[in-house]
């Protein structure tokens, strides 16, 4: 048998009359945070429940991301850029804050299929993506027809949807970074890759 | 007191050596699995390119023989020892202790050769294929025979606290692991769940979230509330307690499954269950620390010279540090940062090597120097076991906490006015968090180092020893008529009648409207009030009924039975009656082509799920990253659903027709090809081997008798159908530049990948009803 135990927190607790095995139990009154915690769970079930369920204000999660993409494409249109002036991308190709901008972009993202070199296929055959320091295209060559692949991509030809990923600013700035290998009214032809 | 007529008892104590020692070699496999593919995520060379030891497949291995195979082993030794103590009776059966021991083995023994061989159900911690699991069944019932046969023939006519929680254990492991383990074989090694989609979902974390409950948790208290006091040499801090939070806990428990499936297409009112229901079950859990804990007081002394209390307060420390973080997850908004992160890593490994680990070595410790009746060999070494083993916890927890919390944060977090992903590649979460995966590595080696000695400290104990079986004289007392509760007073008693007053008038509260839900909130609030005014004024009826119930061990364990159905009851059933295409919210799947489907057994073959969820959640991070989030209908033909609980990659929900054919060719022979940076192991054997064409008639015929509407193809159709599939994306690769034999496992993956996402068809319905 064990050594007689020392009395517990209150003397008026009892030590229970039937032992097992040898073991002893108190039967000390529970502690009072120990009991509010279980009340204040119990009632913020209460609570919580009828707030979502029943009280009819709540919105589902479902319609509340809605609203939230919603807004999100909203601020994306307000702060949209006018993709369609090719005069403009050419003035951004010179500027050298947006090409280096475009160029960590490009660096992070289109190096696996482009390479670092952007050669592409010229480089190694082996690469996914074409090259695209050359004057040949195989979606268009001008900055807007180049702004389109970038930006939707061609999905049967492993060339991702960016702007999704990228937002509009990056693509923008990776097109110009594209462009700044190139010099406006250059020769383009247009070939489609085998 | 009247004492019969004096014996003596011998115990047996072999079936608890067996056991003690089996839990400590099968301890040491599932860490030694868990350091290796712990390494794996950060050098994918480590499964040395071999189909067997890729992550995919040693995952489940790692959790069942943690779960089953070490904790398993060392709750069968707890039970087996402190049963017999506390019921003063042997082990009714040495053939079934026998039975038990033998057949648990071999089934461990079956789990490690199928689960490498990629023979799996893909449910998590429900893997292994459907022969094993009747296998474990039988077994779990001669266990249960075993025990309630031995409590039948017990001396000491009142049952312990410790007996409760066992008995808690048995029945619902049972009823857990047979429910969710319902499945239509289409082969002698192959199987479809009969639950798809969300119901499986619900079933599986029904299961899953309370095979952590029933299976690492209520043994373990039972065990803590033997072990500890007898090692402490105090009494048990409170008895009331022990009722309140035993009941509290077993009826709380099995209603917290959902929490597993916060923010997903889960229906939002059992969302709000798991929720609400975890956050009631911090207080119950916290109540098992309490007693562990306080009744160390007055024995502190011994922390600094007795191993055994240092493992057993460190353990139930750490059942508390995770019991509490438990309810933090459960709470929607923690749990949109921390789900399918490295955070709840962390949180069962504080369970698993914490408690789990601490409370089984502190008990080894106890019982060594006691079955083999000679000293422990090393006080020294044991303690030097805790120090590193602490050590190795603490790292590998906060290691795994800062990295589940950075990668959550980079995960959510947006730029340009919350317009677009800061991190939008999600390789770049995963190389942030690398140094602390390897950090992780560190911590899990020490922890195993720490059980290795302590491997070595026990050998070195036993051997030469002699085994010596426990004896204990014992009075045989006639029964006394009137003793037990009959069927009646097990039923008609306050205690019991207020409890089910309480809990139908808080269902119809939940679960109606209008003038019904307000007599439904105002009933219960009454029988509360009663109840407590009862309770205060014959209070002592209350507690001779609990004493008498306390000798009469089957109603007891009828009580504890319809304790834990109950929850399992209401969240289910409503889910399972009801026809599946009206939980399909505003669109429904088509079923998949026999060439989809041959991919999809393949990606469960590989345990692809182990790190892919397929569940965009209702949250604004997650739609940006992989688009509209996924509703009910798109899996509902999904056997076994493929939701996922952990995103070591990216969601695959919508990955179909994202990139092409040769993308996911390239990514599959080796992910670097693409993805630099990546952890994902190359699926080179996929290149070599050839797709199982014949095999899926059998399952199609399976699904269609499980409901999935596929048309009533011929075998022959079927077979042509998945050729002709096959030969079209070889022909697609083809243009695209690579060259593959259409029979090829990789076409079946790729043809599965692809349709990910592009299979639903609209419904009409409103996206989702309020």
């Amino acid at each position: 048998m064990p050594p007689s135990p020392p009395p517990p927190d209150d003397p008026g607790i009892k030590l229970r009359e039937h032992t097992y095995d040898g073991i002893q139990e108190y039967d000390q009154r529970l502690p009072n945070w120990w009991l509010y915690t279980l009340y204040g769970a119990i009632v913020f079930w209460v609570v919580y429940w009828f707030a979502h369920m029943l009280s009819g204000l709540a919105t589902t999660d479902g319609a509340q991301v809605d609203a939230a993409m919603t807004r999100i494409a909203a601020a994306k249109m307000a702060s949209s850029i006018d993709v369609s002036n090719d005069g403009k991308f050419w003035e951004m190709s010179r500027n050298p804050v947006f090409v280096e901008a475009g160029k960590q972009t490009f660096q992070s993202n289109c190096v696996p299929c482009h390479l670092p070199s952007m050669r592409g296929k010229s480089e190694n055959p082996a690469a996914v993506g074409p090259d695209l320091t050359d004057t040949a295209w195989i979606h268009g060559g001008t900055p807007k027809e180049i702004y389109v692949t970038v930006s939707k991509g061609v999905p049967t030809k492993g060339m991702l949807s960016w702007e999704p990923v990228l937002g509009q600013k990056k693509t923008v700035e990776v097109v110009a970074y594209l462009l700044s290998h190139h010099q406006p009214g250059e020769t383009i032809t247009v070939q489609l890759s085998n | 007191m009247t004492h019969g007529q004096k014996t003596t008892i011998e115990f047996n104590d072999k079936i608890v050596r067996q056991f003690m020692l089996a839990s400590l070699i099968w301890g040491v496999v599932g860490m030694l699995v868990g350091v290796l593919i712990a390494t794996q995520l950060n050098f994918w060379q480590a499964n040395f390119g071999q189909a067997w030891l890729s992550f995919g497949r040693l995952r489940p291995l790692h959790t069942n023989a943690v779960i089953f195979a070490f904790v398993g082993n060392m709750m069968f030794a707890g039970i087996y020892y402190s049963t017999q103590r506390l019921v003063k009776a042997r082990l009714a059966s040495d053939f079934l202790s026998q039975l038990h021991f033998w057949g648990w083995q071999l089934i461990i023994v079956a789990a490690a050769i199928t689960l490498p061989l990629g023979l799996t159900r893909g449910k998590e911690y429900a893997e292994l294929i459907w022969p094993i699991d009747i296998a474990v069944a039988v077994i779990w019932v001669v266990f249960a025979v075993n025990f309630f046969w031995t409590l039948a023939r017990r001396h000491e006519k009142s049952l312990y606290v410790a007996i409760w929680f066992y008995i808690a254990t048995i029945i619902t492991v049972a009823m857990l692991y047979i429910v969710n383990h319902l499945s239509i074989p289409t082969s002698l090694t192959h199987s479809y769940p009969i639950f798809g989609g969300v119901q499986d979902g619900l079933v599986q974390w029904w299961y899953g979230h309370n095979a952590v409950a029933f299976f690492l948790t209520t043994p373990i208290l039972g065990i803590m509330y033997y072990f500890l006091p007898k090692a402490a040499e105090r009494p048990v801090y409170s008895y009331r307690l022990s009722v309140i939070h035993f009941w509290s806990l077993v009826f709380l428990y099995i209603w917290a499954g959902p929490h597993h499936l916060l923010n997903t297409a889960l229906p939002n009112w059992l969302q709000l269950l798991g929720m609400t229901f975890s956050l009631m079950l911090w207080a119950p859990s916290w109540g098992g620390m309490l007693n562990g804990l306080l009744t160390l007081r007055g024995a502190w002394g011994k922390l600094r010279t007795d191993p055994v209390i240092k493992f057993f307060a460190a353990g139930v420390t750490f059942y508390g540090m995770a019991t509490f973080e438990g309810p933090l997850l459960s709470i929607k908004s923690v749990n949109a940062l921390a789900h399918y992160t490295d955070w709840i890593i962390a949180h069962v490994h504080a369970g698993a090597l914490g408690w789990n680990g601490f409370m089984a070595a502190g008990m080894f410790y106890w019982l060594v120097p006691r079955l083999w009746n000679k000293p422990l060999h090393s006080t020294a070494l044991a303690n030097l076991h805790f120090w590193i083993g602490l050590t190795g916890i603490l790292l590998y927890v906060s290691a795994m906490w800062a990295s589940g919390i950075t990668q959550g944060l980079m995960l959510n977090a947006t730029a340009e006015g919350g317009t677009i992903l800061k991190y939008p590649n999600f390789l770049e979460t995963i190389n942030a968090i690398r140094p602390l995966m390897l950090l992780r590595v560190v911590g899990g080696g020490l922890y195993l180092a720490g059980f290795l000695i302590m491997g070595w400290n026990v050998w070195r104990s036993i051997r030469g020893a002699a085994a010596v079986n426990g004896r204990m004289e014992v009075y045989v007392e006639a029964p006394v008529p009137g003793e037990t509760l009959g069927a009646g007073s097990t039923f008609l008693n306050a205690p019991v009648v207020f409890t089910v007053l309480v809990l139908l008038g808080s269902c119809v509260w939940m679960f109606t409207s209008g003038v019904l839900n307000i007599i439904g909130l105002v009933a219960t609030m009454f029988c509360v009030l009663l109840a407590i005014g009862h309770f205060e004024s014959r209070g002592k009826a209350w507690a001779d009924w609990y004493d008498k119930l306390l000798v009469s061990a089957l109603p007891f364990t009828v009580l504890t039975f319809l304790a834990v159905v109950i929850g399992g009851l209401i969240q289910i059933i409503p889910m399972i009656t009801i026809d599946r295409r009206l939980q399909t919210e505003d669109r429904v799947a088509r079923t998949y082509t026999p060439l989809e489907l041959a991919g999809r057994d393949l990606y469960i073959r590989e345990g692809c799920y182990n790190c892919h969820s397929q569940m965009i959640r209702t949250l604004v991070p997650d739609v940006m990253r992989y688009g509209d989030y996924s509703r009910l209908g798109e899996s509902i033909w999904d056997h076994p659903f493929q939701w996922g609980s952990k995103r070591t990659g990216p969601d695959l929900a919508r990955v179909g027709g994202k990139y092409n054919e040769a993308w996911h060719y390239d990514h599959l022979e080796n992910p670097r090809n693409i993805s630099t940076g990546s952890n994902m192991p190359a699926y080179t054997w996929l290149m070599q081997q050839n797709t199982d064409y014949a095999s899926l008639s059998a399952k199609i015929r399976v699904q269609r008798m499980l409901g999935v509407p596929f048309p009533s193809w011929s075998p022959a159709m079927i077979d042509t159908l998945a050729k002709e599939q096959a030969k079209d994306i070889a022909k697609e690769l083809k243009t695209q530049g690579r060259y593959v034999d259409p029979d090829r496992e990789v076409v079946a993956v790729i043809a599965y990948l692809q349709s990910l996402g592009k299979t639903w068809e609209p419904t009409g319905a409103p996206a989702a009803q309020p």
